[in-house]
């Protein structure tokens, strides 16, 4: 019977152990919601896909280096939720994305609002980022 | 090494795998019933070892629970496979180099061995016997533990692949 219940707990333990996490991964464990970012730059190109899209974007240090930027944002489905197109991008062009840092890697970011040059503004953030008003700011009329 | 790498930048590039990766709906959908298959899967799963292992259903023949699950098990295993195959070549780049997405296969194949061997080793004896046989009964318990600890392994290593997505 001891057996029985030593091995039940070790299951149920082990499935509890997947729980933590939502969607695909969590913001928290990823990025840092106290460290945002305003990069403006080249966008190389946009990486259009599932589970997560990528913005990658090429800015100027103050030193004159040109960092380049891996910043993830939301789905397909939520990018066009929002407004969004992929033809909405061309390889070169400027823009401007506010972001938050990634905890690890430097040159990773979490996406949260995307400014494009003709004046257009789209939330790109995915689902679990910080209640920044991000989705707000993209669409005034939410407010 | 790089040859492997070659079929899978030629894999995603092709214009179905891209069509899904890029989709809206496709996507999501693919990915949904990858999990629900699974789940149902393994359900019929745990049941099947709790008996195996003898913690659980005792009253119940050990030969007639692991033969009327059976096929449930192969029914939703293979669109759990299938959905999985086709998520992999969405992104085969991407799962080749996670690291938890190879612990995952590793863990699939020990369970699909466990299995094979309970099955290879078991075929020959007569179900009615099976619970009078005490050899069958210390196999059954051994490939059911084994079975309960690399399928947790499997679903784990699974749900974690998206934390080593880069």
């Amino acid at each position: 019977m001891k057996m029985k219940t030593f091995l039940g707990v070790l299951v149920l333990g082990a499935f509890g152990a997947a729980k933590p996490g939502f969607a695909h991964h969590a913001f928290a464990a990823e990025y840092d919601a106290t460290e945002p970012l305003t990069l403006t730059g080249v966008v190389v190109t946009v990486d259009w896909s599932n589970p997560h899209s990528y913005i990658h974007l090429d800015t100027k240090e103050k030193n004159g280096e040109v960092k380049h930027w891996m910043i993830e944002i939301a789905a397909p489905s939520q990018l066009l939720r929002h407004g969004l197109r992929k033809v909405d991008f061309t390889d070169g062009m400027t823009a401007t994305v506010k972001a938050y840092q990634a905890k690890t890697d430097p040159t990773l970011a979490n996406g949260r609002l995307l400014e494009l040059k003709d004046g257009r503004s789209f939330y790109i953030g995915s689902v679990g980022g910080p209640n920044d008003g991000a989705e707000t700011q993209a669409h005034p009329f939410l407010q | 090494m790089s040859s492997i790498v070659a079929t899978f930048e030629w894999l995603e590039g092709l214009a179905w795998t891209t069509a899904l990766r890029e989709s809206p709906y496709g996507y999501p959908l693919l990915e949904t019933s990858h999990v629900a298959f699974i789940v149902v899967f393994a359900g019929l799963v745990i049941t099947m070892d709790l008996r195996l292992a003898g913690l659980a259903f005792n009253q119940a023949p050990l030969a007639q629970i692991q033969q009327r699950l059976l096929p449930w098990q192969i029914g939703t295993f293979v669109p759990s496979a299938l959905t999985g195959i086709l998520l992999f070549c969405v992104d085969p780049l991407r799962y080749y180099r996670n690291v938890l997405f190879l612990a995952k296969l590793t863990f699939l194949l020990l369970a699909g061995l466990n299995a094979l061997a309970f099955h290879i080793k078991t075929s020959r004896k007569p179900a009615e016997g099976w619970d009078q046989d005490s050899s069958v009964i210390a196999m059954a318990r051994l490939a059911g533990v084994a079975s309960l600890v690399l399928w947790s392994l499997t679903i784990i290593a699974g749900r974690l692949i998206p934390n080593n997505w880069f």
